[in-house]
């Protein structure tokens, strides 16, 4: 091989080993992207088609409102005792979501918005008040400095609702549309009447690869 | 000679037509500076409507949505419904947001954290939007508006 062809061959593994190097390297430094907070109530960056963070918040607010001009549920002379958790609340939907988020919310902001005019009734804590009663009723502690009752409290309504949803996608161009529908119900507990009813609807369509979890 | 002198009148006339109306990122809207109205309606997004007063050729107004019509009534629990109807009056369909904030007599602000709600207006149609008020005492609204982002 002539020096000349030698050089070049040398020059070309060179460059094959420093190109390979760089590859190869271990320590990104590029600079990361800040995490940032956004309005919980928006559409924020990241965003899909199915029940987000801004349906969450805007259709909790429409009920909670909506229940506060009933006249059975906030025109009673005696206040309603209330029963608003997840255990009637049913995710029927091709969306990812925790219902807790939708219950929990609502019976909060109802029972902070409604200022005695709704009394709400936590059911889901049965358990830990029977524990406390029972320690009571023992002797094993005193009666503590409210009152005694001769049983829990029983709920005049309880809340129920679904989540249903209808998906459609264009296979040309990979957009998916979803309608979602979320309703609510108050049920007498005596009678089994609905006394109440609240629907909110939508409908998003988008191609953004977005997983919700 | 007659070419230069048709194209000078025709660039200023399309520098003057521009000029008449402000752009919507502009500081000398009114709606920036205003005081804070009570019982009211307002575009929060100056891209739906914009008025001003120190445009070259004096004031003006453009807009694609208008408040038609607004007020307030007592429900039959005692809270405050709101309702503003605004118009659309374009060929486009437009999906927008509004917010109501409600303030006691003394302009301080009371009841719950107000939540954008979203609906849309059909183009050159009119549409309602209405919220209600979560407690029972007498009170002042100012409802905000803008475009679904």
């Amino acid at each position: 091989m002539k020096m000349e062809s030698r050089k070049a061959v040398l020059l070309g593994m060179v460059s094959a080993s420093l190109l390979l190097a760089g590859c190869a390297g271990q320590i990104d430094n590029t600079r990361g992207k800040a995490t940032v907070y956004e309005d919980a109530s928006t559409t924020g960056r990241v965003g899909g088609v199915g029940i987000e963070s801004q349906d969450i918040v805007a259709v909790t607010d429409e009920m909670m409102r909506d229940m506060l001009a009933n006249r059975m549920l906030a025109g009673r002379d005696i206040p309603p005792r209330i029963i608003i958790d997840n255990e009637y609340m049913r995710n029927e939907s091709s969306s990812v979501v925790n219902t807790n988020m939708l219950t929990d919310r609502l019976r909060i902001e109802l029972n902070r918005a409604s200022n005695g005019r709704m009394i709400f009734v936590g059911r889901e804590y049965a358990a830990m008040v029977q524990k406390e009663r029972d320690l009571k009723r023992d002797g094993a502690v005193d009666g503590g400095t409210i009152r005694e009752t001769a049983a829990q409290a029983g709920a005049d309504y309880r809340l129920a609702g679904r989540i249903t949803s209808l998906d459609a996608a264009d296979r040309s161009d990979g957009t998916q549309s979803r309608y979602s529908q979320i309703s609510f119900e108050m049920v007498d507990m005596e009678l089994g009447t609905i006394i109440w009813s609240g629907l909110y609807e939508m409908r998003k369509a988008g191609r953004d690869d977005v997983v919700y979890r | 000679m007659i070419r230069t002198l048709i194209a000078i009148t025709a660039a200023t006339t399309l520098l003057v037509a521009g000029c008449t109306s402000l752009p919507s990122d502009s500081t000398r809207l009114e709606g920036r500076t205003a005081p804070v109205e009570y019982n009211t309606v307002v575009f929060t997004d100056y891209d739906l409507s914009r008025t001003w007063t120190q445009g070259i050729l004096g004031s003006g107004q453009t807009y694609r949505l208008s408040v038609e019509n607004h007020g307030r009534r007592r429900t039959e629990t005692g809270t405050t419904e709101v309702y503003a109807v605004l118009r659309n009056h374009t060929d486009f369909d437009y999906r927008i947001e509004a917010r109501t904030q409600f303030f006691d007599e003394d302009g301080v602000p009371v009841d719950a954290k107000p939540v954008w709600q979203r609906s849309t207006i059909p183009a050159n149609s009119v549409s309602a939007y209405k919220t209600l008020s979560t407690g029972t005492q007498s009170l002042q609204y100012r409802v905000e508006v803008r475009e679904l982002e």
